[in-house]
């Protein structure tokens, strides 16, 4: 992956592509989208990432033109593109439920827009077939859309959006109606094509995980608004707030009071208990923090280690066995409940620990997040 | 399969006979030799000669086929409009109004739209004929085209028309290349049930026909009244024949179509398999 080197964002130069300037949407009372403003470059791969009704399915409409802003500003290339109508814009839509033409064939439904265009008749047929090509549906050209499978109709779609060669597509839970197996092939193909062509995507999703694997940044969104907008590493290793650390994958919080302690902060979280240190990112003060900490970050052991300040004990309440990983859920002894996540690199009838065992977790002084409040 | 008790095998047979007997005794005695409708004296086919020698019957069949043609396809265009604004039109001023009147003559009973339209007839000063048989079966048809069509537009994705949209058509050009050719069948089943509904009315057709247009209703209605002729029987004999073979050839088609649509689902499945 390139995403070190690409990271328009972060350079001032760069002209953004599509510029959201304050836009507002309101449907009566309900304020979908609220007073959001965000700049997306050409050849992002930019997820819009949150709960149902947070605003990212009205936020791609607006895009497409479905619905108007009822304040702010929306550019396009420095173009304002709130009087231009859908079907004059340079931006194409990937449905959810695909919305293939059901009374045409596969290879008609990729020509319709092209059919709409300028583009010469001729210079079509290759079009379409070089579309086929790109999403590999050659050999179901002349089946109609309720001939072919899910998997099948989901690459039709994207080869339809794709084939007027759009500045921009919109991909509304592109994923969401195939299987997870299926679903994890088609996220790194839609790469693949996101590369190959060039063109900027933007993706609606409510899965973190596909947004984390597809995008080159992630936007979450709660209630209408951006709560943090940064690439997948930074979304899930620092977190501007409690609540994209909760949304974004598994997370213990633990909520203390600060007291600084040089470029670091040690926190009081329970009596008795050895204070929590911490490493900051952004200054915090003093008072009230949360300590946010990722289960896979937490060593497990049963004897105590000598090497990290970090410390506490407790014991084995639960354990949640995926296979692959084993997520322990350890008391302390207040009450509180800290998950811990251990490979297993062994055979399932020699876990090391089992319910009821005392046991350590450990962290670095780097492991967590701390924020204020 | 379970088999037929003897209370379900009883009514059965009697539902069957109470819809049937009635039209069997009518193609039953359209084959008879006798003039009197109610004696039986014979087996014959002259009543059907007779019947293609009256022109009076003829020219009235004639009426109402050009009618039902005419009424049905004006009922199918507004109607199909009618219903398109409803479903897809959102909310604007005066739609309860309007969806509540777009439905108000499907309640209405026929005699009070007979009357109505006579009266509005009669004020602009339109002469009865078969023009005002045509807006009267337009009129009070356009409804149920409006009530098939909405409810197939109800029924499917809307985005298909915004993607439609999205690929660079006009509202208009989404309506014909998209919209259209989906709601097709029930555009066709409107269509359909127009033409029937006109071609069997009586009532409104009586109020506002004109001497020198006669439908077929109202004429086998007035004969009818001076005496059943075997005339009539022959007459109710073809039309039920008609009726028949179209509502098979309707079923057939449609399973046809049903069994194709899963065998080619079928194939998709393997293949992708």
């Amino acid at each position: 992956m390139s995403q070190n080197e690409f990271a328009p964002w972060n350079d001032s130069a760069a002209k953004p592509l599509i510029q959201f300037q304050n836009v507002t949407k309101q449907f009566g009372d309900f304020t979908a989208v609220d007073d959001l403003s965000i700049d997306i470059y050409e050849q992002e791969f930019f997820a819009l990432l949150g709960p149902s009704g947070c605003g990212k399915t009205t936020m791609m409409r607006m895009l497409a033109g479905f619905e108007k802003p009822t304040g702010g500003t929306i550019l396009l290339d420095g173009k304002d593109i709130s009087p231009i109508p859908p079907n004059k814009r340079s931006v194409n839509m990937m449905f959810q439920s695909y919305a293939l033409f059901p009374h045409l064939t596969v290879y008609d439904n990729i020509a319709f827009g092209l059919k709409r265009s300028d583009m010469p008749r001729d210079q079509i047929d290759d079009r379409v077939n070089k579309m086929l090509k790109l999403v590999q549906i050659e050999k179901f050209a002349n089946r109609k859309p309720e001939q072919i499978s899910g998997g099948q109709r989901q690459r039709v779609a994207l080869a339809r959006a794709l084939a007027k060669a759009p500045k921009l597509l919109l991909l509304d839970e592109p994923l969401s109606a195939l299987d997870k197996k299926l679903r994890q092939d088609t996220q790194f193909e839609l790469m693949d094509i996101q590369e190959k062509t060039g063109t900027t995507f933007v993706i609606v999703t409510h899965d973190q995980e596909e947004a984390m694997t597809v995008a080159s940044r992630v936007a979450v969104m709660n209630f209408g608004k951006l709560i943090q907008v940064d690439t997948p590493t930074q979304i899930y290793e620092a977190p501007n707030s409690a609540y994209v650390a909760d949304f974004i994958g598994d997370v213990n919080i633990i909520e203390g009071n600060a007291t600084k302690d040089g470029d670091k902060v040690s926190i009081a979280w329970a009596e008795g208990q050895p204070e929590i240190v911490g490493t900051p990112s952004q200054p915090v003060g003093e008072g009230r923090v949360s300590f946010i900490i990722r289960p896979e970050k937490i060593t497990i052991s049963s004897d105590k280690p000598t090497d990290r300040r970090n410390a506490v004990q407790g014991k084995v309440l639960d354990i949640a066995y995926l296979g692959n990983l084993s997520t322990y859920h350890v008391e302390m002894p207040n009450g509180i409940v800290i998950k811990a996540q251990a490979a297993n690199q062994r055979r399932r009838d020699s876990l090391p620990f089992t319910w009821e065992d005392p046991v350590w977790l450990s962290w670095s002084d780097t492991a967590g997040v701390v924020l204020e409040g | 399969m379970r088999r037929l008790t003897w209370f379900n095998a009883t009514s059965l047979t009697l539902g069957f006979a109470f819809l049937y007997i009635p039209m069997i005794i009518v193609i039953i005695y359209s084959f008879n030799e006798s003039r009197l409708v109610t004696v039986w004296g014979g087996f014959s086919t002259k009543w059907y000669g007779e019947l293609f020698q009256n022109e009076a019957f003829l020219d009235a069949a004639l009426v109402t086929f050009q009618v039902g043609l005419i009424s049905s396809l004006i009922a199918t265009v507004l109607g199909t409009m009618g219903a398109y604004v409803l479903v897809r039109g959102g909310r604007f001023f005066g739609r309860t109004l309007f969806s509540g009147m777009i439905y108000a003559p499907l309640v209405m009973p026929e005699v009070i739209t007979g009357l109505s339209l006579l009266l509005l007839f009669i004020s602009i000063g339109l002469d009865r004929g078969m023009t005002t048989i045509v807006l009267a079966h337009a009129t009070f048809s356009m409804c149920y085209v409006s009530v098939v069509v909405s409810s197939r537009l109800v029924s499917f994705d809307r985005s298909v028309e915004e993607a439609a949209l999205d690929l660079g058509c006009t509202p208009f050009d989404a309506f014909r290349s998209v919209t259209l050719p989906i709601i097709a069948p029930a555009v066709i089943s409107g269509w359909l049930l127009a033409l029937t509904l006109s071609l069997d009315d009586l009532v409104i057709a009586s109020f506002v026909a004109g001497p020198s247009s006669t439908t077929l209703p109202i004429k086998v209605f007035s004969s009818v009244r001076l005496g059943v002729s075997p005339e009539i029987n022959a007459l109710s004999t073809i039309l039920i024949g008609i009726v028949t073979i179209g509502t098979v050839a309707a079923s057939l088609t449609t399973k046809r179509a049903a069994l194709r649509r899963k065998r080619e689902q079928q194939m998709a499945e393997q293949a992708s398999g």
